[in-house]
């Protein structure tokens, strides 16, 4: 089974690429029940909050307070780890990044590395680097170590192989973990992951992870998790690197009172999430002895300083707006090309690649705003999106080519007829003739020809009123005239 | 070639948001504080949450408490157990094996069937068992490879909400483990699976203080 493209620079628009996945009707019904029961525990978790609003309130408020003085708390945070014993490196892109891991690794005499899930780490496209330096990357989260052992890719940023049931999970291990007689209940799929990965827990003496939260008074780090295998990746191995976005760090250590409260509501539904693991740099005899910080900038300063957009580095990844999009639940995360689906994907994705790739991604929305509502961090992302297209219509009018495209044509039609009083009567004329043809008794059109069907494939059009806006209000003054006289 | 992106990186930050007015002192802080439940209502919903969790909870007086854990311990059906370096003497009576974290190899420690330690703070709210890895609660691996933890948890240490535990606590800690419930996923199908690789049974013992 060859995996979908998740690589934005290579991955085909996303009406292409959501196309196939529409008729695959296992995978639609697999993230149909799950979205389904991650977001009714969230609803019940939300409801029983009676300071919900507030805690949103505050949590939006430190992040923008954050990216506001970005600057001052990366340095702040930089000074503290440091001091606690910790290393930290500024990687400006992907590659820069890779390097430095791989540097680090190799320094290590590292053949295999374990990792907690890190979406920055699929984001810099991790894993195939470090291959490509002769280092095996062991997934040691449940879910990323089915994808891994499926040669598949995540779809969701919580819960990654959400796209696949417990039948396809029993053959990916049986084949891979030479157990023929595995049943298929997720009890004992579990124990089967649990027996696999506790060798390399013991054995491997490298590990990398992301960051949940940087803590700039403390120069602490804070990863949150369920399943304990992200304990074992902080604790036992000798060397630890952390691999953290440049906006995720947070004031103050009592910030988190908030940001936990609200990340683990808004991403599984649970009050708290079963483990929150908090570290700063090294501590003499208790975990790794070596430990790196990795900040990765890769397009943030620039989004940073975009007014709009800027707001889309608040996210703490809990993946809420997935659960609750209309689009998203319909074709999952393999659509949308990248490691960040749904509607933060939608508008991070591109950004990250500035505007050059992915550019069908803000266009994956119907703008219903579900995802705005449940955002813990109040992210307006229809208002991102919205501004994000304008910027692709933008790029497109710059090439040429589209002289060519029927839509901008069109575009350029309507707007001569529309920029002056009389041209705008005369294509109201026209298109009441023109359109009276295709025009059923019950006054909509349900069918058009050549491009226009573009439109009634999907939806119907109203047809045009006999009487113009314009006609009636013209008569409406001559009868009140009359009246007055 | 990191120093250059260091700089790289700042600069544009800065001039990202050079002309940014935002003072921490102004975030809005609505949210509920302080509980409002009294010490027995705290424990009781501390207990509660726990037996959501599926973990085991007792309560008993400073007196009984090495009966209690030695009890409990045995009742675990484990024979070997790993406690911190700081766990008092007086709480390990005979009748199981002890072995003290004397900085033991990995392998040591993951061949005990438990662990039992003390705890820094819980949080009733939440069923949250706090560990700051001091010397009653152990190195991290020490509570993360055994499958059975007993947690002892005193009355005293127990608070409503998450933000009460950090009033209590303003500075961070330099290491801190919260445990909310035994290690679990939903990875598949979303069915909720207890112990992938912590614990897989939590038991705490909730140590009333002298009356």
């Amino acid at each position: 089974m060859s995996g979908p493209v998740m690589d934005p620079r290579i991955a085909p628009p996303f009406p292409d690429a959501a196309l196939p996945i529409l008729q695959n009707t296992q995978l639609r019904k697999n993230v149909a029940h799950a979205t389904d029961v991650i977001q009714a525990k969230r609803n019940r978790l939300v409801a029983e909050k009676q300071d919900w609003q507030e805690l949103r309130t505050s949590a939006a408020a430190i992040r923008a307070h954050v990216l506001a003085n970005l600057g001052k708390y990366l340095e702040e945070f930089e000074t503290n780890c440091t001091a606690a014993g910790g290393v930290v490196h500024w990687a400006k892109d992907a590659a820069e990044a890779g390097q430095i891991i791989v540097e680090i690794l190799r320094e290590e005499n590292a053949s295999e590395v374990i990792k907690i899930k890190t979406m920055t780490s699929a984001e810099i496209q991790l894993n195939p680097a470090l291959e490509a330096a002769g280092i095996a990357a062991v997934e040691t989260d449940l879910a990323e170590l089915i994808l891994q052992l499926g040669e598949d890719e995540g779809s969701h940023i919580v819960v990654p192989a959400l796209h696949v049931n417990r039948h396809q999970v029993r053959e990916i291990f049986a084949r891979k973990m030479g157990l023929p007689q595995l049943p298929d209940d997720p009890e004992a799929l579990t124990a089967a992951a649990r027996t696999y990965l506790r060798k390399k827990f013991l054995s491997v003496s490298t590990a990398i992870s992301g960051a949940n939260f940087l803590i700039a008074e403390s120069g602490s780090v804070a990863i949150v998790e369920s399943e304990g295998n992200g304990r074992m990746c902080l604790t036992l191995p000798r060397t630890l690197i952390a691999l953290a976005g440049i906006e995720k760090v947070l004031p103050r250590f009592s910030d988190l009172e908030v940001l936990l409260q609200v990340l683990a509501r808004s991403a599984t539904g649970e009050r708290l999430n079963p483990y929150n693991s908090l570290w700063s740099g090294v501590v003499p005899d208790d975990g790794p002895q070596r430990f790196h910080v990795v900040l990765l900038d890769n397009g943030r300063s620039e989004i940073l300083g975009r007014k709009v957009e800027r707001q889309t580095l608040q996210c703490i990844r809990c993946a809420a707006c997935l659960n609750t999009c209309p689009v998203y639940r319909q074709t999952g995360g393999h659509a949308y090309g990248s490691p960040y689906g749904g509607p933060i994907g939608a508008i991070l994705t591109p950004q990250l690649e500035h505007m050059r790739h992915a550019q069908s991604l803000p266009y994956a929305s119907s703008l219903c705003a579900a995802c705005y509502e449940v955002c813990p961090v109040k992210i307006n992302i229809p208002e991102v999106l919205i501004d994000l297209r304008a910027q692709v219509v933008d790029q497109e009018r710059e090439e040429s080519r589209r002289w060519f495209d029927p839509m901008y044509l069109g575009m350029k039609v309507a707007n001569f007829a529309f920029g002056d009083a009389g041209r705008f009567r005369m294509a109201q004329s026209f298109g009441k003739l023109g359109l009276r043809f295709f025009t059923g008794k019950d006054g909509w059109i349900r069918r058009l020809p050549s491009l226009g069907s573009r439109w009634t494939l999907s939806r119907d059009l109203p047809g045009m009123a006999d009487q113009t806006f314009r006609e009636w209000w013209a008569k409406r003054e001559a009868e009140r005239e009359k009246g007055a006289r | 070639m990191t120093m250059g992106s260091r700089q790289r990186i700042l600069d544009s930050v800065r001039a990202a948001t050079h002309a940014d007015v935002n003072r921490y002192e102004d975030v809005p802080r609505g949210y509920i504080r302080a509980g409002s439940l009294d010490l027995q209502g705290c424990i009781q919903l501390m207990t509660e949450r726990l037996h959501e969790y599926g973990a085991d909870v007792v309560q008993c007086a400073p007196v009984d408490l090495p009966h209690i854990v030695l009890r409990q311990l045995k009742q675990s059906g484990r024979h070997h157990f790993v406690v911190p370096s700081g766990f008092p003497t007086d709480w390990m009576l005979s009748g199981v094996e002890w072995l003290i974290d004397q900085n033991l190899t990995h392998e040591e420690i993951e061949q005990c069937g438990g662990v039992a330690t003390a705890s820094s703070s819980g949080v009733a709210d939440s069923g949250t068992i706090v560990l700051h890895h001091g010397p009653m609660e152990g190195r991290r691996v020490i509570s993360l490879l055994p499958d059975f933890h007993l947690c002892i948890l005193r009355v005293s240490q127990i608070v409503e909400t998450l933000p009460e535990y950090f009033s209590r606590f303003p500075q961070a800690p330099r290491l801190a483990t919260y445990i909310s419930g035994p290690s679990a996923t939903a990875d598949i199908e979303m069915t909720r699976i207890k112990g992938v690789h912590g614990p897989r049974f939590l038991s705490v013992i909730i140590l009333r203080d002298d009356a």
